[in-house]
């Protein structure tokens, strides 16, 4: 498009701001040059509607700054670019500190052992028989079953340790010589512990006492 | 120079120059100066008046010849007025009740190219035309350079040219 040397007066003539000379001038070129004139109508037609409907530039506009710039102006406002640059110093210099120095001085995180009392999951074995006072020695002991595959460790007191077995049932029964240990009269407690395939402690029952009545 | 050429010629002077007296008469008088269209009409016959009695001597061109009479008629105009009224009647170009159709639908694809346009580019143009504030006054709102506040109202106004015909 051939560019007229007048086209830069049309702004100024549409919004006043010529001199009056200049208008005159520019008044006179129009009526001789119709591309100058187009273009005067054109752009009288814009400045017209936006002085018309200046909520087509003015709505949304909140909304439609895009967020990273408005982050970079926010930021722009809140530093000076001395500080910009001091606090991208400081930033390194803590990350470096965070992920480089600490993990080496750090303590190592104790080891757990477990005594006979703890239990690894937290889940425990509750005994069903006995659990209170029989009025003869039990023939049997049972407890509620916990899964398959495991081994429980069942051991009976009465002031130390009276007899120790393990199985892989829900239930054992006494031995012969172990109940002729038993008297009536006396009190006796067992417990029940329980093992995984890989001899893992995963659950102990409490300390159940029972007493035998006297005859 | 038959008769009938005459007329042609009168009819394309008419439909050359009629837009331009009237967009020059709007401007000095106001869009909304109901006699407007009138002083158009009388101008027109003083324009093919002269003409005819041979006042026009094709010293100066066709255009400044109208040019004239158009500034010398709006000035006489506002002197009448000036007597009747005192002062002047304030120009005021804009809002524009008088659009025609087809402006009236340049007008509405105008805004519609507007609220698609980027917000760098409906600022300036906002703060330009709108605001009416200086390439200078807009740069420093903007912070930005005056030439760049040129280029971003000439690319708007690019982007907005290509949505109208006129």
């Amino acid at each position: 498009m051939r560019k007229c040397k007048f086209e830069d007066m049309i702004d100024g003539y549409l919004l006043n701001r010529l001199s009056q000379g200049d208008r005159e001038l520019f008044e006179e070129h129009y009526f001789n040059c119709s591309s100058c004139f187009e273009k005067l109508q054109e752009r009288d037609l814009i400045i017209r509607t936006i002085k018309n409907h200046p909520e087509a530039l003015t709505q949304e506009s909140e909304v439609r700054v895009p967020f990273f710039s408005r982050l970079k102006t926010e930021l722009a406002a809140m530093f000076t670019p001395r500080q910009f640059v001091l606090a991208g110093v400081t930033a390194v210099l803590l990350l470096v500190v965070i992920f480089a120095l600490v993990p080496r001085q750090q303590i190592p995180a104790p080891s757990f052992s477990l005594t006979d009392e703890e239990t690894v999951r937290g889940s425990s074995i509750t005994l069903i028989s006995p659990v209170i006072d029989m009025g003869q020695v039990p023939a049997s002991f049972e407890w509620k079953k916990l899964g398959e595959n495991i081994e429980y460790q069942v051991s009976i007191y009465n002031h130390e340790l009276l007899w120790k077995a393990t199985t892989k049932e829900n239930r054992i029964t006494l031995p012969e010589e172990v109940r002729a240990k038993m008297v009536p009269g006396e009190k006796y407690s067992w417990q029940v512990k329980a093992f995984s395939a890989d001899g893992t402690l995963i659950a102990v029952s409490s300390k159940v006492q029972f007493k035998i009545a006297d005859r | 120079m038959t008769v009938k050429k005459k007329e042609e010629d009168v009819q394309e002077l008419i439909i050359r120059y009629r837009p331009i007296i009237t967009f020059r008469v709007r401007k000095a008088l106001g869009a909304q100066n109901p006699e407007a269209d009138d002083l158009v009409s009388e101008i027109i016959s003083q324009v093919l008046e002269k003409i005819q009695t041979g006042e026009f001597r094709r010293e100066s061109s066709l255009g400044t010849f109208i040019y004239t009479i158009t500034s010398r008629r709006i000035v006489d105009y506002i002197r009448e007025k000036t007597k009747a009224i005192k002062y002047a009647p304030e120009a005021q170009p804009y809002p524009d009740p008088q659009e025609t159709l087809e402006s009236q639908e340049n007008s509405q694809k105008i805004r519609e190219a507007l609220s698609r346009l980027k917000p760098k580019y409906r600022q300036a143009i906002y703060l330009y035309y709108y605001q009416e504030l200086s390439r200078e006054e807009v740069a420093r709102t903007l912070g930005v350079s005056p030439r760049k506040v040129s280029e971003l109202v000439n690319y708007a106004l690019k982007l907005i040219r290509k949505e109208i015909k006129l």
